[in-house]
């Protein structure tokens, strides 16, 4: 079942890094902490950027996925790594102070911009077919995207969910990445 | 993170344009067996897939598509070539991937560089 221990841990990270996306999505209600969002948004491109780079840096031939002839899939995963980047640093004062004057502008373009990552990151990880063989998945997967993208009146109901701190989002996603590549790669 | 996230980029835009510094030999893109675009090199040596079915690869043999190597028909005829990526990912990991589900030792399955590095075994 397995594609090996370094390609299922590369991207286990990759998975940890868009659960920490749909988080964030879930999470930026009305009570939102503006804080914790923010730091968790930093860890979340950290693993973004931790799974882009495990593969350049791993395989010498992966680049090859990533230059002009590349797969459209391997594209939108560039421009949602881009975007996501866009999305956290230009939320920042200064920077969102030059972008954005004011607030209201800013949250609606802020919710533009993830939905429109998790659009690019959904494809990459869907129409790339690694791991989800079948249209069943892909659609259940879709579907998890799309509500969490659009469900916000939903998610306002829900109040304010507990924090996640970033040491305990680094150490579960280490721990699920190391689970997601030992249960596919050990001899059962 | 502003400055990170710039810095990643550029390192990023490095990587592709000279490669990874870590990650030991890399393969030459060129025009073997005649492709009309350069290639990457690919490993495959008949003597390590000895337990295959020769018509598992070779659909020539009994589907009347002519003779000769593989490459002959997939890196120069014009109408098969431009599948050449699609037909030999799906044939070549297909298979490994398989064997793996089976727990049976079927070479790589997915890391591109231990398909691409090249050999020179028949």
């Amino acid at each position: 079942m397995g594609a090996g221990w370094f390609w299922d841990a590369g991207n286990g990270l990759g998975f940890a890094a868009f659960a920490g996306l749909l988080y964030l999505t879930i999470t930026s209600s009305r009570r939102l902490d503006i804080r914790a969002h923010q730091v968790l948004g930093y860890a979340v491109l950290f693993l973004a950027l931790f799974h882009a780079f495990w593969f350049l840096l791993g395989d010498t031939v992966a680049v090859e996925f990533i230059k002009p002839g590349a797969p459209d899939y391997m594209w939108l995963g560039i421009i949602g790594l881009l975007l996501l980047g866009v999305l956290i640093t230009v939320a920042l004062v200064p920077d969102r102070m030059r972008v954005h004057k004011d607030y209201p502008a800013f949250k609606y373009w802020h919710r533009v911009f993830a939905i429109v990552t998790i659009a690019c990151i959904t494809y990459h990880i869907v129409v790339s077919g690694f791991y989800l063989a079948t249209w069943h998945q892909a659609a259940l997967f879709v579907t998890v995207a799309v509500v969490v993208s659009f469900g916000r009146m939903y998610w306002i109901k829900l109040g304010k969910l507990p924090t996640v701190t970033v040491p305990a989002y680094i150490a579960l996603s280490a721990l699920l990445t190391a689970m997601f590549a030992a249960v596919r790669n050990l001899p059962l | 993170m502003k400055t990170i996230f710039v810095f990643s980029i550029l390192s990023m835009a490095l990587i592709i344009a000279f490669g990874s510094p870590f990650a030991g030999e890399q393969p030459v893109r060129d025009h073997y067996f005649e492709s009309p675009e350069p290639v990457l090199p690919m490993t495959f040596a008949h003597i390590h897939h000895a337990t295959v079915n020769c018509i598992d690869c070779h659909h020539n043999y009994n589907d009347d598509t002519g003779g000769g190597l593989c490459m002959n028909c997939h890196m120069t005829n014009e109408d098969v070539w431009p599948l050449l990526e699609n037909q030999f990912h799906d044939l070549c990991r297909g298979c490994h991937a398989e064997k793996a589900a089976l727990g049976e030792d079927g070479g790589p399955p997915r890391r591109c560089v231990d398909c691409h590095l090249g050999d020179d075994l028949p």
